[in-house]
């Protein structure tokens, strides 16, 4: 098992580093598919990222919005729970006989000791001096009542209500609380006559500044209250405020009335929200950190990068894989391939694999073997190429011919012919000279012509003139080249089966023209014909030469074609008692 | 069939790969966000000036993600159960450790035991004597004796013949505070020092002692008490001899009963100090050490002087009224 692992691995990692050949299948394939697929992780993974970010930011800041609009709630609370009692205290005062006396004393004992944050509740009249409280405290001896902000401005102002911002009450004795007041100017019966006097309920701020303090938003986020000049009423460190060791900036805050905003503050960026409370005037200001919101970026940023990179990690190795899978098969028919570029035409492959690469070694079988097959067509038309160059060659020096020719000059000196002795072998030795020619196979027409006609007058003397020839070619065509001794078998067949056994004089016709870019012989005679199927098989059969030069009609038409191709060759016409006509076709060879 | 296979083993060599490299990251932001524990001994429980000092460290802990413990003896010249403390703070491994000393010298030696164990250790308050400390944060004393100084010339002109009440002799706050006093009063060469005395930073002492004074220099013009306790000590004693504006008082610290005092005209001026700064600054300052980061080898925290007149001021009554829970 250990040893398959490790054998695996070794492949893999031999697969992975064959696939970094740039332009292999493989290559190829985990490239194209790997930059796909990682564009389209990236894009879903920063689309998801933004997304994530947006709905954090937004989380943040309508999470901000909302503790600031409870603590808006909780102040409004307590403000009202202020003004309530200032009313009650007011109507109660109005219907009571005259002030001070015992039962709007009980009264306020009762109100504040139900209401918990309301610490003072006072009676003074016009003059500053204190009509009735409670707590029942002393006031300080050296106070002057008539400077303090929340009994001047309800006296000059009647029928408003004074929230005065938080401040040490500094009224009575030994007593420092911090408070939020609320003044107003009333009438008060004393001693039998209406006045006008201040009635003062004080609310404690600790109750105020607790809630503030219990506030958080985000881990170092927190809320302040300004009010409507930008003075600070309340901030959790407002000892540092003061001492000028830290500074908000409410000229910037004074402006809203409501809802968020960015602030850059000391290099950071804090988002500012915003709320304004009732009868006050004051603004409660929540601050929440960015960068707090910026760790969970980085947290999702973080989570998402790590999965993005696995993911293409994971991506390359799986399309490293397929690829290495797909590509597999095909290396193994360019291996086979190989082989064959070699030559070895031996060989069938079996593929194992995909469809298409399964239908592709199959074709390349086949073609395998058509090629084998084209081989060794080949190699047997080479071989009968030769064969029939070795019957030409033996045609060329015919012995027979040779024999009965030297015979027939033997013969013509013996009988003192010495003119036609001299044509004679004059002829012979040309005919000789053309036939060898320095054992070219391809001459000029003109010579085929010569050696044609040499033939010819060496016959006709054997012949006793029993026939005559003629050729016709015109001069544009002696220099174009021809297959050499072409000519010669059709002229020996029409002299042997035509005219041999002719009465009359025979004639030879041999004309040459070009064709449809064709060179084209004829070769006519007068002779004796020849049957319609001895003519059909003249050029099919492996006909017997019938006492002829040895070198058949037929082995001229297989020179011709195996030179030339199919569409070459020769054409028999033949009527009995008329004569035969031979067309021979080869190319223009220049 | 073994090409499957092979797929198969392939596929899930990966998903182990990914398994284990996924949830590194996670576990990674869960050690950076550590919250830092962190230790305040401050010179004893409960009191005006050590109560704002931990409001101002509860602020900054907050803001700078730190978890801080209070700790503090009963008394405050109880060296001994101060350094009972440090030391277990050190041996309990926190981050870093704020200490307002009881003593100059004595806890020297557990800064510097402090800080062999890597803990840093920062200094609020008072100072201790040793290299160790990483910051100090408090008042520049010398400074707060300038502005006693001051308080004393304004209220009282510069012709005239005055006591100090200081605290501890020996004290690193108290000889500061009196220096800078000296400094001021030299420039004034008919104001007189006719008597100098150490109430131990005990009120009984310290009234007994001004009542001594007092019968011995009966044409004394002012009195300039160092600390707390010592204003309490002088301003009672003049309360009860009725000599309010008759021997002027110049004190430190803004306890209840100094307020009341200087409201009923027995003090005239009072010196006070930033309790809050120090507590904030020395858990900010604290976090940034444990985090490698340089801090201010010393900060100053400041002082005002708060007489009857400013003492309602917006401003004034944040300084002088801090909320306390």
């Amino acid at each position: 098992m250990k040893e398959r692992i490790k054998k695996y691995v070794v492949g893999f990692i031999y697969r992975v580093f064959n696939s970094l050949r740039i332009r292999s299948i493989q290559f190829i394939i985990t490239v194209s598919f790997t930059v796909i697929t990682t564009l389209a992780i990236l894009i879903v993974g920063g689309t998801l990222y933004n997304k994530f970010n947006r709905a954090a930011e937004e989380n943040a800041s309508l999470s901000t919005t909302q503790i600031i609009e409870q603590v808006n709630l909780n102040l409004d609370d307590y403000l009202t729970s202020m003004v309530q009692t200032s009313n009650l205290l007011n109507s109660s005062i109005n219907k009571n006989p005259a002030v001070p006396n015992d039962k709007l004393l009980e009264q306020m004992s009762v109100i504040l000791s139900i209401k918990q944050d309301i610490v003072t509740a006072a009676v003074f009249s016009e003059d500053g001096t204190l009509l009735t409280g409670f707590p029942n405290s002393k006031l300080k001896a050296n106070i002057d009542i008539e400077k303090q902000e929340w009994f001047h401005s309800a006296l000059y102002t009647p029928g408003s209500l004074f929230v005065i911002p938080p401040h040490v009450q500094n009224l009575f004795e030994g007593k420092y609380d911090w408070v939020v007041s609320l003044s107003r100017c009333i009438t008060v019966n004393k001693n039998g006559q209406w006045v006008r006097g201040i009635l003062l309920v004080d609310l404690n701020f600790k109750s105020i500044e607790q809630l503030c303090r219990r506030v958080s938003l985000g881990r170092r986020g927190y809320i302040y209250i300004v009010d409507s000049e930008g003075n600070i009423v309340y901030h959790p460190q407002q000892q540092l405020v003061y001492m000028g060791l830290k500074y908000e900036n409410n000229d910037e805050i004074l402006k809203h009335n409501y809802g968020s905003f960015l602030q850059n503050y000391n290099g950071e960026k804090r988002l500012v929200t915003i709320k304004t409370v009732n009868y006050t005037g004051w603004k409660i200001v929540g601050i929440s950190y960015m960068d707090e919101l910026i760790a969970t970026k980085k947290d999702i940023n973080s989570y998402v990068w790590y999965t993005v990179i696995c993911g293409i990690i994971f991506i390359i190795a799986i399309f490293a894989f397929i690829s290495a899978k797909i590509s597999q098969p095909i290396k193994e028919l360019k291996k086979s391939m190989k082989l064959v570029e070699e030559g070895n035409f031996d060989i069938n492959i079996d593929v194992k694999g995909e469809d298409e690469v399964v239908q592709l070694s199959k074709t390349f079988n086949i073609m395998v073997s058509k090629i084998r097959e084209l081989v060794n067509q080949n190699m047997l038309e080479q071989e009968a190429k030769r064969k029939s160059e070795l019957n030409a060659l033996q045609a060329q020096i015919n012995p027979h011919f040779l024999y009965n020719t030297l015979d027939s000059v033997v013969w013509m000196a013996e009988n003192g012919k010495s003119q036609d002795v001299i044509t004679m072998v004059t002829a012979l030795a040309r005919l000789f000279r053309i036939s060898i020619s320095r054992g070219k196979n391809i001459i000029s027409v003109e010579q085929e012509l010569e050696h044609a006609r040499n033939y010819m007058i060496i016959q006709k003397i054997r012949y006793k003139n029993k026939f005559h020839f003629e050729i016709d070619a015109p001069p544009e065509v002696l220099g174009y080249s021809t297959l050499k001794l072409i000519l010669q078998p059709i002229i020996e067949n029409a002299i042997y089966h035509g005219i041999e056994y002719m009465v009359d004089e025979g004639l030879i016709k041999i004309s040459v023209k070009i064709e449809e870019d064709k060179l084209v012989y004829t070769i006519s005679d007068n002779g004796l014909g020849m049957k319609q199927e001895v003519l059909e098989n003249i050029l099919s059969y492996e006909s017997k030469n019938i006492g002829g030069s040895g070198v058949g009609v037929k082995n001229v038409h297989e020179r011709i074609q195996l030179s030339f191709g199919k569409e070459y060759g020769l054409k028999i016409e033949s009527e009995l008692e008329e004569g035969t006509t031979v067309i021979i076709t080869i190319p223009l060879i220049c | 069939m073994t090409k499957k296979k092979n797929l198969f083993i392939f596929s899930i060599i990966l998903i182990v790969i990914i398994a284990v490299v996924i949830p590194s990251p996670n576990s990674e932001i869960d050690n950076r966000e550590r919250k830092k524990n962190i230790t305040l001994i401050v010179k004893m429980k409960g009191g005006n000036y050590w109560n704002t000092v931990r409001l101002g460290a509860e602020a900054a802990a907050k803001e700078y993600n730190a978890g801080v413990s209070f700790v503090a003896a009963d008394r405050e010249r109880d060296v001994k159960e101060q350094i009972k403390l440090v030391e277990g703070a050190i041996d309990n491994k926190v981050d870093a450790i704020i200490l307002a000393a009881s003593d100059y010298k004595e806890l020297s030696t557990f800064v510097d035991k402090a800080n062999s164990n890597n803990i840093p250790v920062i200094t609020i308050d008072t100072e201790v004597d040793s290299k160790n400390a990483r910051s100090f944060i408090g008042t520049d004393n010398i400074k707060a004796g300038e502005k006693a100084g001051e308080a004393l010339v304004s209220s009282s002109g510069v012709d005239c013949k005055i006591a100090v009440m200081s605290f501890v002799k020996g004290s690193k706050n108290a000889e500061q505070r009196e220096k800078g006093l000296n400094d001021v009063i030299l420039k004034y060469p008919s104001i007189k020092v006719v008597a100098k005395e150490y109430c131990q930073s005990d009120a009984d002492t310290a009234a007994a002692l001004t009542r001594k004074v007092i019968s011995e220099h009966k044409d004394l013009n002012a009195i300039v008490a160092l600390n707390e306790v010592a204003a309490i000590g002088v301003s009672k004693a003049i309360d009860d001899m009725n000599l309010e504006g008759k021997v002027k008082v110049v004190g430190f610290d803004n306890a209840p009963e100094e307020i009341k005092l200087l409201e009923g005209g027995v003090i005239q001026a009072i010196v006070i100090q930033n309790p809050f700064s120090m507590g904030y600054f020395g858990v900010k300052y604290a976090v940034e050490a444990v985090e490698g980061k340089k801090i201010p080898k010393s900060v100053d925290t400041g002082v005002k002087v708060i007489n009857k007149e400013n003492l309602y001021l917006p401003d004034n009554q944040k300084l002088v009224f801090p909320f306390i829970k």
